[in-house]
């Protein structure tokens, strides 16, 4: 789209989300859940740095944990520097302010993308995908082996009020973290976002798009991709950085394949076309992952379930289908398509009922009844037929809908 | 006299008020925060189901001084950023103690984190009941006042497994296979140590490492056994690992002693099975042969209820609790803390102490083998763990390198 925005337009995002995080800690007083949003800042620095990998460069990675992972350790290994230097007073490290973690974070994950990317980037696609796969399970693999470093199965742990303090923030609780996670996420989403406008930037989306004809007006790729994933891993690098300081412990699973699939999930879930889908999955997949296992022990399938829904019927992701709507807005034809939509949204909802609704019937029969149940409001018994009757009531309205809804959309356009 | 009366009422009133809040005394809640979903809550699972079905119990008897006991569970996958999260729901939901057992690397967050919570609010802290993570390191230079460890960690429980190897003179020849990361080094480097100083004539015949879940035949290893002509096995193996193992080891026919940490995870006895007969050893704080008639009563109890087997460590792990906070007259975390200190119970297993100086538990721990046709089978088999040999809390201690700092 080359519609020129005026400042105004263009910065509203950026205050809204300011005002957000300001207004955050005044609705917000319970440590519990300062230190979910803590997460899922962290989570949106990691989410986003996949994005510049997988949605703007078109480089499928399953190793991004690595950078994640090494940014976390290198920052964990400086906090416990800090730490000893504290003793005398001497020295560099004991002015090194523990706010600034995550640089130290950025500059080692984007250390180690510049050692191993080189011979990576020669090609996208699978060769990528199968690359990085393997270097994920050799630096998992190599971390339970080099103790010293990597803390062996107990990890690295340190303590973040060290150091000097500033602004009399002395981060003791989650609520003190917050304000550190919410600078940085900011600052971060902020500088992810200015690298797609510049050249370097624009350019990975030609690699991604055609290659080829890159490589023959005199861009070649393998260098651009190098760049874009030198970027990747500092960014990945300071969100570890954060999540050290957040957690003060760094283990050997934060370089896992289950971390790296973590990315992509939130990634895929929240949109890969769209610059602020991966903030949108993040938000999602944290808050799944986080809340949802305290109301029913399905609550893996329930994740599996919405990427597999996403995957399938929703490609371009929540930040997709947000994406839709505003452009539809913009051109002033929300209003005709919205009923179509909404039409789409109401099977959705009624089939993930009825779907959310067998699955807990099921459950109940094998193990009996968790709390999803309970809050829901459902008591039924899962041996009478009425009720599975029910359930294929839900099934049938929801297709119902959808098949309306179909018909609706294509005739209005 | 009206006001006289008016009075009276007032007081009856108040009376009736206390009456009613001694009968529903607030809840003493401990949470659990263990993997309850995935392929990995095999092993949390049992545990809530133990503290559920002990609590039950224990609740009938009148609760933790007069409070009724409650568990609440809290599923952190196994991973240890997530455990952290976790921790914090519980602290915000009221809970002041944690129970934690799979996963050192688990165990290592929570302590630090527990350890720093308390320090940054002395007004609200929190107690950590470790009941199955055994990295020595945490009664040791890692010790905390916070932390109360109801399992022999992996030097005491190899400090055995090597005295019943070196009163056999017939084991000449020990082969030890482990999981490549650090606890099956730690299993490793503690059994050579302890072998060299009890028996040196005895030969470690191998000393390979394998990579962690990841091998799916293990015949060149089992073939390597074979070939070393080892008299025993010891490894620390779990999982598929250990299943795996042991089955290769029936099909290529080494009928050596497998000296295990968790031949009893669950799922392995139905996995193995028969080929786990007289080859599984496993160390443990008590056995299958379930002598203590009331304690057999409640395996069968809880099997038919939950589906799970009886957990005896964590079962006593609870009981200790009541029985520190009824003599404390307390649920403070602190109080009971102080109480725990040097406190002993009679279990199942036998007399437990913990120990003062570092919060680990000294226990009698008992050699058992699997065996076919026991009275009372374990995962609703009739295999389970036959006594082999019983060793005394004194034999299995060993010293700490402790230096508690407690606080005032």
């Amino acid at each position: 789209m080359s519609l020129r925005l005026s400042p105004w337009r263009a910065l509203a995002p950026w205050l809204i989300s300011l005002l957000v995080l300001l207004v955050i800690p005044l609705l917000v007083s319970s440590n519990g859940t300062f230190s979910i949003i803590n997460l899922i800042a962290i989570n949106i620095v990691f989410a986003l740095s996949y994005n510049m990998l997988l949605g703007q460069g078109g480089m499928l990675s399953f190793g991004h944990a690595v950078f994640f992972g090494l940014g976390a350790y290198g920052a964990i290994h400086v906090m416990n520097l800090i730490g000893d230097a504290g003793y005398d007073g001497q020295g560099f490290w004991a002015h090194f302010p523990v706010y600034l973690l995550p640089l130290v974070g950025f500059a080692t994950g984007a250390l180690a993308a510049l050692l191993v990317g080189w011979p990576f980037c020669r090609r996208a696609g699978t060769a990528f995908a199968m690359i990085t796969l393997g270097l994920g399970e050799l630096v998992a693999a190599g971390s339970q082996m080099f103790p010293t470093v990597f803390g062996g199965e107990a990890g690295v742990f340190s303590n973040r009020m060290v150091g000097p303090v500033w602004f009399g923030l002395e981060l003791a609780q989650p609520a003190d973290v917050y304000w550190f996670s919410a600078f940085w996420v900011l600052l971060a989403v902020f500088a992810m976002w200015a690298f797609t406008r510049t050249p370097l930037g624009r350019m990975s989306n030609a690699v991604r798009d055609n290659a080829e004809r890159l490589q023959f007006i005199g861009y070649p790729p393998r260098n651009l991709r190098f760049l874009v994933f030198i970027a990747a891993g500092g960014f990945a690098g300071l969100g570890g950085g954060m999540a050290a300081v957040n957690y003060e412990i760094v283990t050997p699973e934060s370089l896992g394949l289950l971390t790296s699939g973590l990315a992509l999930l939130m990634a895929a879930v929240g949109g890969l076309g769209v610059f602020y889908g991966p903030i949108v999955g993040a938000i999602v997949v944290t808050v799944m992952n986080s809340l949802l296992s305290d109301y029913t022990d399905a609550s893996i399938l329930y994740v599996g379930l919405v990427f597999l829904a996403v995957v399938m019927f929703a490609p371009a992701g929540l930040g997709g289908g947000v994406e839709q709507v505003r452009q539809s807005w913009r051109r002033g034809e929300l209003t005709r398509q919205l009923p179509g939509w909404l039409g789409g949204a109401v099977s959705v909802l009624l089939i993930a009922l009825g779907l959310v609704a067998s699955i807990e019937l099921v459950y109940q029969l094998s193990h009996g009844r968790d709390k999803l149940a309970q809050v829901l409001g459902l008591q039924p018994d899962p041996s009478s037929p009425l009720v599975w009757l029910g359930v294929v009531a839900l099934f049938a309205a929801g297709y119902g809908v959808a098949r309306a809804s179909k018909n609706y959309r294509e005739a209005r356009s | 006299m009206l006001k006289a009366v008016f009075k009276l009422f007032a007081v009856s009133l108040c009376l009736l008020s206390g009456l009613a809040r001694a009968a529903e005394a607030e809840p003493v809640r401990f949470a659990l925060i263990d993997p309850l979903t995935g392929p990995m809550s095999v092993v949390g699972q049992p545990a809530l189901a133990q503290l559920q079905f002990t609590a039950e119990r224990l609740n009938k008897e009148g609760g933790m001084d007069g409070h009724p006991i409650e568990i609440v569970g809290y599923d952190n996958k196994i991973n240890p950023q997530e455990s952290l999260v976790q921790l914090q729901k519980a602290i915000d939901d009221g809970i002041r103690y944690i129970i934690q057992g799979n996963g050192s690397s688990v165990g290592s967050a929570l302590l630090s984190a527990i350890n720093k919570h308390n320090q940054r609010n002395p007004d609200d802290r929190v107690l950590y009941l470790n009941y199955a993570a055994i990295e020595p390191s945490f009664t040791n230079e890692r010790c905390s006042f916070w932390h109360f460890r109801f399992d022999s960690h992996v030097d005491m429980k190899m400090n055995m497994l090597t005295d019943w190897i070196a009163e056999n003179p017939d084991f000449k020849k020990v082969f030890l296979i482990n999981q490549d990361y650090s606890f099956g080094h730690t299993v490793s480097e503690s059994a050579m140590r302890m072998l060299k100083e009890k028996r040196p004539d005895i030969e470690i015949v191998g000393n390979t490492f394998h990579p962690l879940g990841k091998v799916k035949d293990f015949s060149p290893y089992i073939s390597k056994i074979k070939s070393s002509d080892a008299d025993v096995v010891i490894t620390g193996n779990w999982g598929q690992d250990i299943n795996l193992l042991i089955k290769s080891a029936a099909e290529y026919g080494v009928d050596v002693p497998f000296l295990t940490y968790y031949g009893s995870t669950p799922g392995t006895i139905t996995q193995v099975g028969d080929k786990g007969v007289d080859r599984v050893y496993l160390i443990a704080e008590y056995h299958g042969d379930f002598t203590d008639p009331e304690i057999a009563e409640r395996q069968v109890a809880l099997y038919k209820e939950k589906g799970w087997d009886y957990y005896p460590r964590v079962a006593a792990m609870l009981e200790m609790m009541k029985a520190a906070g009824d003599k404390a007259d307390s649920i403070d975390p602190l109080a009971v803390a102080k109480t725990l200190e040097g406190f002993e119970y009679d279990a199942a297993g036998g007399h437990l102490t913990m120990r003062a100086e570092d919060h680990q538990l000294q226990m009698p721990l008992y050699l058992s083998v699997l065996k076919d046709n026991m009275k009372h089978g374990a995962e609703g088999t009739d295999y389970n763990f036959h006594q082999v040999a019983h060793f005394d809390a004194d034999q299995a201690t060993l010293p700490t390198t402790c230096r508690m700092r407690r606080p005032d």
